[in-house]
C-alpha cells in the first residue's frame, strides 16, 4: 500500500502548445479515495493515464509510495486500472479475465483460482465465472472490471469514469458499492469523473481541474462551502451557485436595490487589485423567502419551479431592474417543498447573512472576508 | 440481456419460425383470417430473394460442376456434342496426370510450398506491420497507409520485368524462394492494409488494460490483441493463399523446371496438337478443391467479428 505523489507533473501533447496537464501538484495519501473531477478536456483522464504510465510525463515527476515511477512502463507500477469501457477481454471467460494479471505474473494456479473466487464472492459474480463478457449485462461487466482490479491486489486503483456507461439508477447503486469496497480494502484510489455528484459522494477528497490546471483539492464539504474560485463555485453543487458581477460603491456591493456590505479585508483586497467590481455568489439553499417589508431582500419573478419531492427549486428573474444584463440572470433558490411559490408569482428573497461568497472580478479568486 | 425480462409478445400470431415448429397444428386448423397486404408483400420479397440466390448459385456452381463431371469422363464423353450428365465415370484423367515423364506431383509440391510459405509470411509480417500502422500516432500516417496499398495497384505486367531483372541478379529465377518473394511483393501490402483495419477495430483500452496488468507490449499483442483478430488473420491468410495459389503471371515468368506450379501444368496441356479436356478439367479440380475446402473450413472466421462484447457499447 502506498500514496501517490504528483510533483509539477506536466503533459504536452505533440502538436499542441498548451499543456493538457500543467504542473500538477497533488499528494494522495495512503488509503485515500481521491476523485479528479472537471469538465471534458480538463486533463483529468490524462493525469490518471500519466499515473498509469499510458501517457508520457513531459515534466515533473510522479511517485507511488517512495518509488519514482515517472518513466517506468505500466507493468512495473503495481497498479490496477478500471477503464470507462471496462476493456474486458472478449475471448476470455470472466474467471480468466479476473485472473489475467496473476497469470501474466506466473502465479501458481491454485493461488489464482483462490483469489478469483474471493473477488467473485465479494462482487457477487460467482455464478458468472465461466461466462464470456458478451453474455453479461452492463452492470455485471462493470463488476468484472472491478474484480479484475481487486484480484491483482495492487498498490493503487485507477478508475477512469467506470460508471459512465451504466444507467442512472445502477450508477447510484454502484457508486455506493465502489466507495464501500474501497473503504473496506483500504487501497489508495484515484478516480476520474466528470460528474460532480459522483465526486462529492465518493471522494475522501476531491481535486477540481480546469484546462489542465488544478483549481482546488479539498474534502467535498469544504469544497462546497469554501470554493477557491469562481470556477469551483460554479462547478460544484447542483443546482449551481448563483454568481454574478456587481459594482462596489463605497463599502457595499450593489445588487439592484439590495446592498451587501463588504468587510474591511475584502475592501482592502479589492483595492490592492484596483478593481471596483466584485463577483458575489450564493448557494440556492442560502436564500430564504421573506415578507414584502423585509429591507434586506430583493424581489424576484418566478419563471420555473422544480419540485423534486424532498426539495423544490425556484428559478426566477430579478424584478427590481430594467438592466438587460441583470434581467438575463437567473436566480436559483431552494424553497419549502411543502409550499412552493407559483409560476409567475413575485416573491422577495433574502440571502442569509454570512452565506454570500465573494470573488475577485479580475482573477476569479475568492476574496478574504 | 437476460431473457427473463423480455415481455411476452402482445400479438399471439405465430412468427415464421414458430409456424415451422408448430406446422402440423396450424395446418390442421382452418385458416380463417385473410392475409394482410403487408404479409403478402413480404412473402413476395422473400420469394424474390430466394430466386436471386438460386440464380447466383447456379451461376457459380454450374461451371464448377461441369468441370468436376468432365474430369471423370473419358476422351469420347468429354467432347460429346451433347453434354452428358450420366456416363461411366473413370479415374483415367487423374491417373494419367500422375503417370509418365511429366508427373503432376512436383507441380503440386511447388504450388503448396510457394503459396503456403508466401501466405504465412504475408500474414506474419502483415500482422506486425499492420499493428504498428493501426496504433502509431505519427504524422502522415494515412499517406503512409495509402502508399503501402498503392504498391498493389500496379498491374502485375508492370512489375514483372523489373522484378525479373532483380531476381536474375540475385539468382532467384526458377526457385521457390523467388516465387515466395514475388507473391509477397503483391500480397504483403494487401495483408498490412487488411490487418491494420482489423487491429484498428480493437479498442486500444484492451491493450492498455493488458499493459497495466503486467504485460509487456509483446505479451499484450499476442495474449490479447492477436486472439481478437483471429478472423482477420484467417481472412488475410486465405486471401493471400488464393492469390498465390491461382497465380499464373508470376509463375510463367519466374519459374522453371524446379519451381513450376499447378497453373503452369494446366497451361502445358493446351498444346498445338490439341487440348486434353479430360486432364485439363482434372487439374482444374485439383486446383479448385483445396481452396474450396479451406474456405469452407474457416468460413466461421471469415465472417465473425470477435470483438463483440469487448466494450460496453457492443
Amino acid at each position: 500500500m502506498a500514496g501517490v505523489l504528483y510533483e509539477e507533473a506536466t503533459r504536452v501533447y505533440p502538436g499542441s502548445d498548451r499543456p493538457a496537464v500543467d504542473a500538477l501538484d497533488l499528494d494522495v495519501h495512503d488509503g485515500e479515495f481521491l476523485v479528479l473531477v472537471g469538465p471534458s478536456g480538463c486533463g483529468k483522464s490524462t493525469s490518471l493515464r500519466m499515473l498509469a504510465g499510458l501517457e508520457r510525463v513531459d515534466g515533473g515527476r510522479i511517485a507511488i509510495g517512495d518509488r519514482d515511477v515517472t518513466h517506468l512502463p505500466p507493468r512495473d507500477r503495481d497498479i490496477a486500472m478500471v477503464f470507462q469501457n471496462y476493456a474486458l477481454y472478449p475471448h476470455m471467460s470472466v474467471a480468466d479475465n479476473m485472473g489475467f494479471a496473476l497469470r501474466v505474473m506466473k502465479a501458481p494456479r491454485e493461488e489464482i483460482a483462490r483469489r478469483v473466487r474471493e473477488a467473485a464472492r465479494l462482487l457477487d459474480l460467482e455464478e458468472f465465472l465461466d461466462r464470456k463478457p458478451k453474455a453479461l449485462s452492463g452492470g455485471q461487466r462493470q463488476r468484472v472490471a472491478m474484480g479484475r482490479a481487486i484480484v491483482r491486489e495492487p498498490k493503487v486503483f485507477l478508475m477512469d469514469e467506470p460508471l459512465s456507461n451504466l444507467d442512472a439508477k445502477l450508477r447510484v447503486q454502484t457508486r455506493t458499492q465502489i466507495a464501500a469496497l474501497q473503504r473496506r480494502l483500504g487501497v489508495t484510489t484515484v478516480y476520474v469523473t466528470h460528474d460532480q455528484v459522483e465526486a462529492m459522494t465518493m471522494g475522501d477528497r476531491v481535486a477540481v481541474l480546469k484546462d489542465g490546471v488544478l483549481q482546488q483539492v479539498d474534502t467535498p464539504l469544504h469544497l462546497y462551502q469554501h470554493p477557491a474560485n469562481v470556477f469551483v463555485a460554479d462547478f460544484i453543487g447542483s443546482p449551481s451557485m448563483n454568481l454574478a458581477e456587481y459594482p462596489v460603491v463605497a463599502d457595499e456591493a450593489v445588487l439592484g436595490e439590495l446592498r451587501v456590505p463588504l468587510s474591511r479585508e475584502t475592501l482592502k483586497a479589492l483595492q490592492d487589485e484596483g478593481g471596483d467590481r466584485v463577483i458575489l455568489g450564493f448557494r440556492p439553499e442560502a436564500v430564504e423567502v421573506v415578507g414584502e417589508g423585509e429591507p434586506a431582500g430583493f424581489p424576484v419573478t418566478v419563471t420555473v419551479v422544480e419540485e423534486l419531492g424532498s426539495d423544490a427549486f425556484l428559478y426566477g428573474q430579478y424584478a427590481d431592474t430594467a438592466d438587460p444584463a441583470r434581467l438575463a440572470q437567473t436566480v436559483i433558490a431552494r424553497v419549502d417543498p411543502a409550499d412552493p411559490p407559483a409560476k409567475g408569482e413575485r416573491v422577495r428573497l433574502r440571502i442569509q447573512p454570512g452565506k454570500e461568497r465573494l470573488f475577485s472580478a479580475v482573477t476569479g479568486r475568492r476574496l478574504p472576508t | 440481456m437476460s431473457t427473463s425480462t423480455t415481455p411476452p409478445s402482445p400479438t399471439p400470431r405465430p412468427a415464421v419460425a414458430d409456424e415451422a415448429a408448430h406446422g402440423r397444428a396450424i395446418a390442421a386448423a382452418p385458416r380463417g383470417e385473410p392475409q394482410s397486404p403487408l404479409e403478402s408483400s413480404s412473402r413476395r420479397t422473400r420469394w424474390l430473394v430466394t430466386l436471386l440466390i438460386v440464380l447466383a448459385m447456379l451461376w457459380t456452381l454450374v461451371p464448377l460442376a461441369w468441370m468436376l463431371l468432365s474430369s471423370f469422363k473419358n476422351r469420347v464423353d468429354v467432347t460429346a456434342s451433347t453434354p452428358q450428365v450420366f456416363f461411366t465415370p473413370t479415374l483415367d484423367n487423374y491417373r494419367n496426370l500422375f503417370r509418365g515423364p511429366n508427373n503432376l506431383a512436383p507441380y503440386i509440391l511447388h504450388s503448396v510450398l510457394a503459396a503456403g510459405i508466401s501466405a504465412l509470411l504475408a500474414v506474419f509480417l502483415g500482422a506486425l506491420a499492420g499493428y504498428g500502422l493501426a496504433r502509431t500516432q505519427m504524422r502522415g500516417k494515412r499517406h503512409l497507409a495509402f502508399w503501402i496499398i498503392s504498391t498493389r495497384m500496379a498491374p502485375i505486367a508492370a512489375i514483372v520485368v523489373p522484378l525479373f531483372l532483380i531476381f536474375r541478379g540475385l539468382g532467384l529465377i526458377d526457385s521457390i524462394p523467388g516465387l515466395v518473394l514475388a507473391y509477397l511483393t503483391f500480397n504483403l501490402p494487401f495483408a498490412i492494409w487488411l490487418m491494420s483495419a482489423f487491429f484498428a477495430e480493437v479498442p486500444s483500452s484492451l491493450e492498455e488494460s493488458a499493459l497495466v496488468s503486467g504485460c509487456s507490449r509483446w505479451q499484450a499483442f499476442y495474449l490479447v490483441i492477436l486472439p481478437l483478430t483471429k478472423s482477420g488473420l484467417v481472412t488475410t491468410f486465405i486471401l493471400c493463399l488464393v492469390f498465390a495459389w491461382n497465380d499464373y503471371a508470376f509463375a510463367v515468368v519466374f519459374s522453371g523446371p524446379n519451381s513450376q506450379t499447378l497453373p503452369i501444368a494446366a497451361s502445358q496441356l493446351v498444346t498445338q496438337t490439341g487440348i486434353d479436356w479430360g486432364q485439363l478439367t482434372a487439374i482444374g479440380t485439383i486446383v479448385v478443391v483445396p481452396m474450396m475446402l479451406a474456405g469452407l473450413a474457416v468460413r466461421r472466421w471469415l465472417v465473425t467479428g470477435l470483438t463483440l462484447g469487448a466494450v460496453t457499447g457492443e
